[in-house]
C-alpha cells in the first residue's frame, strides 16, 4: 500500500471543486481497500474541510484549495489547505450560509485531526484515517449540541 | 440529464415532495434551497425524500433546517424521509448530529406524507 503515489490536488476554491476532491478520495480509498463505512467518513470529513475553504478562506474567487492525500503503513492522511484569512476565518458571505457544523464533524469522523494556521497565513486541516480502526471515532469525539434558534449549530445546546 | 437532480413531485396533491438524488454538497445546496422555497411557497406540507440520495453534507443539513424553521413559522408540515436501506453518506451525518428526531426523519415516503399532512407533529 505504501507504494501508491501521494495525491496532490490544487484548484480554485469554488463549490464545484468539492465533488472533484471526493471523487479523487474515493479512488485512492478504493485502491487502499478501506471499509465502506470509513470511506463514507472520509468523504464527509474532507467535504467539510473543503467547504470551509470555499466559504471562509477568501474574499474573492481567486484563492486556491489544496489537498494532499498521503499514505503511510497504517493510515491515510488528508491535508486540506488554503492561503486565506487564517485560523479565524471571515464570516461566510456566500449564498449558502454556514451551519457551523464542519469542524465538529471533522473531529468526530477522523481517527486523528489537527488544525494548523495563523491569522493571515492560511489554514491547514489534517485528518488521518486508520486502515484498521479500534472503534468508532465518534465515540471519542461525539458531535455536541444541536441546531439553535438562529439556525446555526449551538455546541452548548442540549441535543 | 443532471447527475444529481433535485426534483419537485407534486403528484401527492396537498404535500409537495422534493426528491433529492445522488450526491449533494455546497455546490447543489443553493438549488435545494430554491426547490424548498418554491415548495413552501405553495402553502402546503413539504416532504424531502432522501431515499435515492447517496451523500449529503452540512450544507444540505443547513438548507433542510432553514426550510424546517420556515415551515414551522407558517404552520406547514415538514418531514424528511429515507428508504429501508440508507447510504452511509446519508445515514452517518443524520445519526451523529442527532437530527433524526429534530428534522424529523422517518422511513418511507408514505409515512412522511402522513406526518407532513399533520403539520409534522406526530
Amino acid at each position: 500500500m505504501s507504494s501508491l503515489p501521494e495525491v496532490r490536488l490544487s484548484m480554485p476554491a469554488r463549490a464545484e471543486g468539492v465533488s472533484v476532491v471526493r471523487q479523487a478520495l474515493s479512488g485512492i480509498a478504493d485502491a487502499l481497500d478501506f471499509h465502506e463505512a470509513v470511506v463514507a467518513d472520509m468523504k464527509m470529513a474532507v467535504t467539510e474541510a473543503c467547504t470551509n475553504v470555499v466559504v471562509h478562506a477568501y474574499e474573492q474567487d481567486d484563492g486556491l484549495l489544496e489537498v494532499d492525500m498521503i499514505t503511510a503503513e497504517d493510515a491515510l492522511t488528508i491535508s486540506v489547505r488554503d492561503h486565506g484569512s487564517g485560523i479565524h476565518p471571515r464570516p461566510a458571505v456566500r449564498r449558502t450560509p454556514a451551519l457551523g457544523l464542519g469542524l465538529p464533524l471533522i473531529a468526530a469522523l477522523s481517527d486523528a485531526f489537527e488544525l494548523r494556521g495563523s491569522s493571515g497565513e492560511g489554514t491547514e486541516v489534517r485528518m488521518t484515517f486508520a486502515f484498521e480502526r479500534d472503534g468508532d471515532p465518534v465515540d471519542d469525539n461525539p458531535v455536541q449540541g444541536t441546531v439553535g434558534l438562529d439556525g446555526k449549530w449551538d455546541p452548548d445546546a442540549d441535543a | 440529464m443532471e447527475a444529481n437532480p433535485i426534483v419537485i413531485d407534486d403528484t401527492a396533491g396537498d404535500v409537495i415532495v422534493v426528491v433529492v438524488e445522488g450526491e449533494h454538497d455546497i455546490y447543489t445546496a443553493p438549488t435545494l434551497r430554491e426547490r424548498l422555497d418554491e415548495s413552501l411557497d405553495r402553502g402546503g406540507g413539504v416532504v424531502v425524500d432522501l431515499t435515492t440520495a447517496t451523500f449529503v453534507d452540512s450544507s444540505v443539513l443547513g438548507a433542510l433546517l432553514d426550510a424546517r424553521r420556515r415551515a414551522h413559522e407558517s404552520s406547514q408540515g415538514f418531514v424528511v424521509c429515507v428508504g429501508e436501506e440508507v447510504e452511509p453518506g446519508v445515514r452517518r451525518i443524520l445519526d451523529i448530529t442527532g437530527l433524526v428526531p429534530v428534522l424529523p426523519v422517518v422511513n418511507g415516503r408514505e409515512e412522511a406524507l402522513v406526518a407532513a399532512r399533520s403539520n409534522g407533529q406526530e
